[in-house]
């Protein structure tokens, strides 16, 4: 503030003694750094000359007769932090203006209620910069990059992500507003989105949960596209990506118009091509790791007064090889792969984009419409979705002219969703929403998962106050499902069973701010999540882990209560900010596959081990803590990561299994001064350091993991980014090392570690043009 | 224009639902699956041949598979041929003609603990073991146990060689069956 007022002084002076000319004109436009889109209804002020404008609905603003001067040009807008920059001002300037409002957050907790968005008390969100790193990855690699997520992983082309240790049915994915429906139970089924189509990649825990159901026990992870543009004209991006491990290759493009002679209404197309070859560990390639992925996306909006609709359709599709080495026929082939420290080179370095048995092939697809209408001060939006989610995986077979999948499971989804958002009362805010689910799933081949009609209804009640330095919110939610399913055994049988699940949920969060600097965040969760259909009646071999899983059909929802309390801390030259969590999930009846060594079951490729699913009561607690520092302001900074967890099964006393181990990471990064043909040029190192988890479930009770938890890693990644403007058109040049060392290692959380390394040194490049 | 859009909206459901009917519920198949082995012995010397077979008609769950004994007489030399069913299926699937088709792919090993040697397996197409017939030796009385294994090579080409054995990582697992066996 000091140093302001000083400006402020110093121009003042300034101006005082050299007002010579004043007739200078400075123009320029305001562009948001994350969408790429003009910022209309940006404030543009001179605040030492008195002197404000405001930005007109193609980003642009102008001043006219400035005097020269040395001043401080300060720009605001409601989306993004304030921006200023001293100017030494001779006769005339153009200033193109990139809000950098994301740059440099942490992606991280924050206490909400600061700018417009009235949201949870708690959430996390990649940052444009940390969103154009994960450019290249997958959707769950991409949220790893936020303090508290993890991945589970099946190989390299396979991964999910974990939200403080709970993952699949636990968490719920909401791309673009709908509640993504495919076989998400499986630990090998990845979510089915198109990262590129993200403007906006978050994860959110609390009062805001209850919008999308009463069982994210978890938490929510939210994909959103960029907003579609608002005013006339059109504009595009392309991006071209290459990796040398795997020799993967992405070309993305999107377009998107507001046509002049129709007033309100714009569109988006949108799509993604992407191939990659056989994954390289430092030692070794894995035949058989190939991947492919084709996805496109239409979004037609038409915005008038009181009316806002909106149109989507996205289609994906992947085919995704499966490490042949891989191929598991017993618990004795399962301890031969894990005593050999390398799979048999009949099985290596392959470099090919060739995609054999196994392998999965998955189709979603989803359309949905968004109606909201605004009446006075009321506001009521209606959603209706479809999905269509289409798996097959084929297995290793015996006849090599097989062409058929061995399991296809086939899901159709159509949900409605109905909300209400009443006029704000003093300064209380709040929806009230209903919801329904109607749900075929169909299976062919080998059985799994029964066939099934699923039914939900649900309503939610959610409630706002803020006022001064306290927010206060709070909501409830109440769900129903049934559940009927069928399956014909071969033999004729048919088994059928009809499930009926009530669950509740309910939130509650206070935020104070205690002074400028430091702000605090309590919130406490319930929530409560029926039985999936695998937890309940999955009955068959497991080839992964060579275990027989049963399904257990007297199993109850899970009821969770999270406890979270955050606090942060940023200093007054916001050169170093802080942020803690501390969170304690409890979870009564939490469904875990529990081994049962009494009862092997015996088939004609041996005895396997069975592992029921079982419920206990569990404990989760955890802290994330990271601070950012700018050593040297606008050049330096220092990113530090911390996320410990700790998860107990408290019935028998032990560790759950499959959570994610200690992990901390350190970044610093360097921005450079804008030179005259390199702009917003920037270079970071990062090390992450893991540690071996101890903290396994005990033989004793079971064995449930045939080799121990690999040691720790360190890996070292780098990564480099600048823009280049040719023909008046922006390009974003960038280059990711990932694995800079070539580190040889095996991380806990991937299924794989039984038999193969993790990827070696990995060389991204990417370019990214705006046209 | 809302009206159109909100017309085009509810066509695309509707055509959606209706594209997609309920679809015929099919029964479990498992096409990969083997329910029975059957070991049919014929004494080389001529005479009625005896069959001992594991059997799993419903595939792993459910019921107990079933096992018989292995009884053989002493000092005496056996042609043994292997069958393989998928009882699961309608009809009645013979495995066997697959394991043949693919025998460049597959081996059968004989892992014996009891009085008796297993030779003479049949050959692949490449002129390596394959075992689908062999022959058994028989010497004096006992008791032990014999393992039939069966291993299927999942790459392409396989690769497989007269000298691997059963626990080579080039190949997994298809079968794995303990039979007892008594000499008297």
């Amino acid at each position: 503030m000091k140093k302001i007022i000083f400006n402020l002084v110093l121009c003042f002076l300034a101006a005082q003694a050299l007002s010579q000319s004043c007739d200078g004109i400075i123009t320029g436009h305001v562009v948001d750094a994350d969408t790429k889109q003009r910022l209309t209804g940006a404030s543009v002020s001179i605040p030492s000359l008195g002197l404000t404008q405001i930005t007109d609905d193609k980003g642009d603003f102008k001043f006219m007769n400035v005097c020269d001067a040395s001043f401080t040009l300060l720009v605001t807008h409601i989306d993004c932090d304030d921006y200023s920059t001293m100017v030494n001002f001779r006769n005339k300037l153009h200033l193109d203006i990139t809000m950098p409002h994301a740059r440099k957050t942490l992606g991280d907790v924050y206490v909400e209620g600061q700018k417009k968005i009235v949201n949870t008390g708690f959430a996390k969100q990649l940052s444009a910069k940390e969103l154009n790193e994960a450019k290249g990855l997958n959707i769950s690699q991409a949220l790893s990059k936020l303090n508290g997520v993890t991945i589970l992983q099946t190989g390299s082309t396979i991964a999910k992500p974990i939200l403080h240790g709970l993952h699949s049915t636990r968490v719920i994915t909401i791309n673009n507003g709908v509640k993504q429906e495919g076989q998400q139970w499986g630990n090998e089924h990845a979510p089915e989105i198109d990262p590129f189509i993200a403007g906006k990649l978050s994860v959110i825990k609390g009062v805001d949960e209850l919008k999308y159901g009463s069982d994210a026990i978890g938490g929510v992870i939210l994909v959103e596209p960029k907003k579609l543009r608002t005013t006339p004209g059109a504009s595009g991006e392309i991006n071209a990506l290459y990796s040398t491990n795997n020799k993967q290759q992405i070309l993305s493009g999107s377009f998107e118009q507001q046509v002049k002679s129709l007033p309100g209404f714009t569109y988006r197309l949108q799509s993604t091509i992407k191939r990659s070859a056989d994954v390289r560990t430092p030692s070794y390639s894995l035949n058989n790791t190939a991947a492919n992925e084709v996805n496109f996306s239409v979004t037609t909006a038409l915005r008038k007064k009181n009316l806002e609709s909106e149109l989507f359709y996205s289609y994906f599709t992947s085919k995704l090889g499966i490490f042949t080495g891989s191929h598991i026929g017993n618990l004795t082939d399962l301890l031969a792969a894990i005593a050999s420290d390398k799979p048999d080179n009949i099985f290596l370095n392959n470099s090919s984009y060739k995609i054999g048995r196994p392998r999965q092939e998955v189709l979603h697809q989803l359309v949905k419409s968004t109606t909201s209408l605004k009446i006075e001060k009321h506001k009521i939006t209606l959603q209706v979705a479809f999905q269509n989610n289409d798996r097959s995986e084929f297995d290793i077979v015996r006849r090599a002219d097989n062409t058929k999948p061995q399991i296809n499971l086939v899901i159709n989804t159509l949900s409605e969703d109905l909300i209400y958002e009443h006029p704000k009362l003093g300064n209380i805010s709040g929806s009230v929403g209903l919801s329904f689910m109607q749900q075929n799933n169909s299976y062919r081949g080998r059985y799994f998962i029964p066939n099934y009609d699923a039914n939900t209804a649900g309503a939610f009640w959610i409630e706002k106050w803020q006022k001064h330095k306290w927010q206060v919110q709070a909501g409830i939610r109440a769900d129903f499902k049934n559940i009927d399913t069928r399956r014909i055994r071969s033999s004729g049988d048919t088994i059928s069973n009809n499930f009926n699940f009530r669950t509740f949920a309910a939130s509650g969060n206070i935020g104070r701010d205690i002074s400028l600097n430091w702000k605090t965040n309590l919130g406490i969760s319930l929530s409560q999540r029926a039985p999936y259909v695998n937890e309940l009646l999955s009955d068959g071999i497991h080839h992964g882990t060579a275990t027989y899983e049963r399904g257990n059909i007297n199993l109850v929802p899970e009821k969770s209560t999270n406890i979270s309390l955050g606090l942060s801390y940023k200093n007054d030259a916001k050169t170093f900010e802080s942020d803690l969590l501390l969170y304690n999930n409890n979870i009564n009846d939490f469904i875990y596959e529990q081994p049962k060594p009494d009862a092997p079951v015996l088939t004609i490729a041996g005895a396997f081990p069975l592992i029921e699913y079982t419920s206990t009561d569990a404990q989760l607690t955890g802290i994330d803590h990271s601070f950012q520092w700018q050593i040297i302001p606008s050049h330096l900074t220092w990113i530090n990561k911390t996320a410990l967890i700790f998860a107990r099964n408290k019935s028998i006393n032990d560790w759950l299994i499959n959570i994610p181990s200690q992990r901390f990471t350190n970044q610093f990064a360097w921005d450079f001064k804008d030179g005259k043909k390199l702009k917003e040029s920037s270079i970071s190192i990062e090390m992450s350091n893991v540690l071996r988890q101890t903290r396994v479930p005990d033989p004793k009770n079971g064995v449930t993991d045939y080799k121990d938890p690999p040691p720790g890693y360190m890996l070292l990644d780098m990564e480099a980014s600048t823009k280049i403007t040719m023909s008046k058109k922006p390009i974003i040049l960038a280059a990711s090392l990932r694995n800079l060392l070539n580190t040889s290692y095996r991380e806990y959380l991937n299924s794989f570690r039984y038999y193969t390394d993790e990827m070696g040194r990995n060389i991204t490049l990417k370019a990214t043009i705006n046209l | 224009m809302k009206f159109r859009m909100t017309i085009l909206a509810f066509t695309l459901f509707t055509l959606a639902i209706t594209s997609c009917k309920k679809t015929e519920i099919q029964e479990d198949n498992d096409e990969e699956l083997i329910t029975t082995m059957i070991l049919k012995f014929t004494p080389s010397t001529g005479g009625a041949s005896t069959s001992f077979t594991f059997d799993d008609p419903d595939g792993p769950g459910g019921l107990a598979p079933t096992l018989d004994s292995i009884r053989l007489a002493p000092n005496r030399i056996y042609n043994v041929e292997l069958q393989l069913l998928n009882k699961t299926a309608s009809p009645v699937e013979d495995i066997t003609l697959e394991v043949k088709d693919e025998s460049e792919a597959h081996r059968f090993y004989f892992l014996p603990s009891a009085n008796v040697t297993v030779s003479n397996l049949d050959r692949d197409t490449n002129g390596v073991s394959l075992g689908i017939n062999s022959t058994w030796t028989t010497t004096t009385t006992g008791t032990g146990s014999i393992i039939v294994i069966l291993r299927h090579y999942a790459n392409n080409p396989p690769n497989k060689l007269e000298a691997d054995n059963a626990s080579d990582p080039k190949s997994g697992t298809d079968i794995q069956v303990i039979f007892p066996v008594k000499i008297s």
